[in-house]
């Protein structure tokens, strides 16, 4: 199931006054998403750390968070920058290794040779994201899809999507140009929505 | 006139803010006689609010792990 989530003003009010209960929400609902952009950034030896070290500095700026993004954002932002530093400390810099594009884009084959659908969406039941990820089975494929995504591409998805953080912010944090980040972010993507939509029509994926 | 082919990317940019006037008058034109790709741009947009949910929430000991860790650092703080 996905937990339900209310980031309302009174629960960002309790953080910023410290309440610790608030602070323990925060912390279950966000720390995998923040693992994840970690991971991709420093590797999977020192997410942790990062991330553990990230979780102090947001603990400190809480009673001064003004709300200007949302949570998920700005505790990737300061994820984001405590990688970096890491990074910084070893002489090493954020950059994908590897920027080629792999594999066609996943809904190339959908399409006929006139533009057209060839192979049209699926109508898909769910009509929310609590109800699209209640099949453990999908979210066990999703979860299975993104361990197997090549590297950079899930690192767009993880930091875009699943992150917030905007195309400028992240173009500058791995050096690579616009069209490549929208490359890469557009084939993480397709992936998604194809094995989603195979499910919906099968039922397994 | 713009293809079905052409409207996975060309939703992308319109959801990102990245396409200009004539292209975005060019998608709503599409958009308005193509109805699988009005279902493509709907289920787009379903999918992309639930990224950031897949992860799913972190267990008692990862919760604890943190909180014991703030914990020192706001003690260690304070003296």
């Amino acid at each position: 199931m996905v937990a339900a989530f209310d980031e309302d003003a009174s629960f960002v009010a309790a953080l910023r006054e410290g309440d610790q209960h608030a602070f323990s929400q925060l912390v279950r609902h966000h720390h995998r998403a923040l693992l994840a952009v970690a991971r991709g950034l420093v590797g999977e030896s020192e997410a942790e750390e990062v991330v553990q070290l990230a979780w102090i500095k947001a603990h400190r700026a809480l009673p001064t968070f003004e709300g200007r993004s949302a949570l998920r954002t700005w505790l990737s932002r300061i994820v984001i920058n405590e990688a970096r530093m890491q990074l910084r400390s070893r002489r090493r810099e954020v950059f994908l290794e590897d920027l080629a594009v792999e594999g066609d884009d996943a809904l190339a084959d959908r399409f006929a040779a006139s533009g057209h659908w060839a192979q049209p969406p699926h109508r898909w039941q769910e009509d929310s994201p609590e109800a699209l990820l209640t099949a453990e089975q999908l979210r066990d494929c999703l979860e299975r899809l993104m361990r197997e995504m090549p590297d950079n591409q899930r690192l767009l998805l993880e930091m875009r999507d699943a992150g917030g953080i905007d195309f400028d912010e992240i173009c500058n944090t791995l050096s690579i140009s616009a069209s490549n980040a929208r490359v890469l972010l557009h084939r993480a993507r397709s992936r998604l929505f194809r094995l989603v939509d195979h499910y919906e029509e099968t039922g397994e994926c | 006139m713009l293809k079905c082919r052409q409207v996975p990317e060309q939703a992308e940019k319109l959801l990102a803010g990245d396409l200009g006037w004539r292209e975005r008058l060019s998608l709503r034109m599409h958009l308005l006689i193509c109805g699988y790709c009005r279902r493509y741009m709907r289920q787009l947009k379903l999918l992309l609010r639930s990224v950031p949910f897949l992860h799913g929430p972190a267990s008692d000991d990862e919760v604890d792990k943190v909180i014991t860790r703030v914990q020192c650092d706001r003690e260690s703080h304070h003296h």
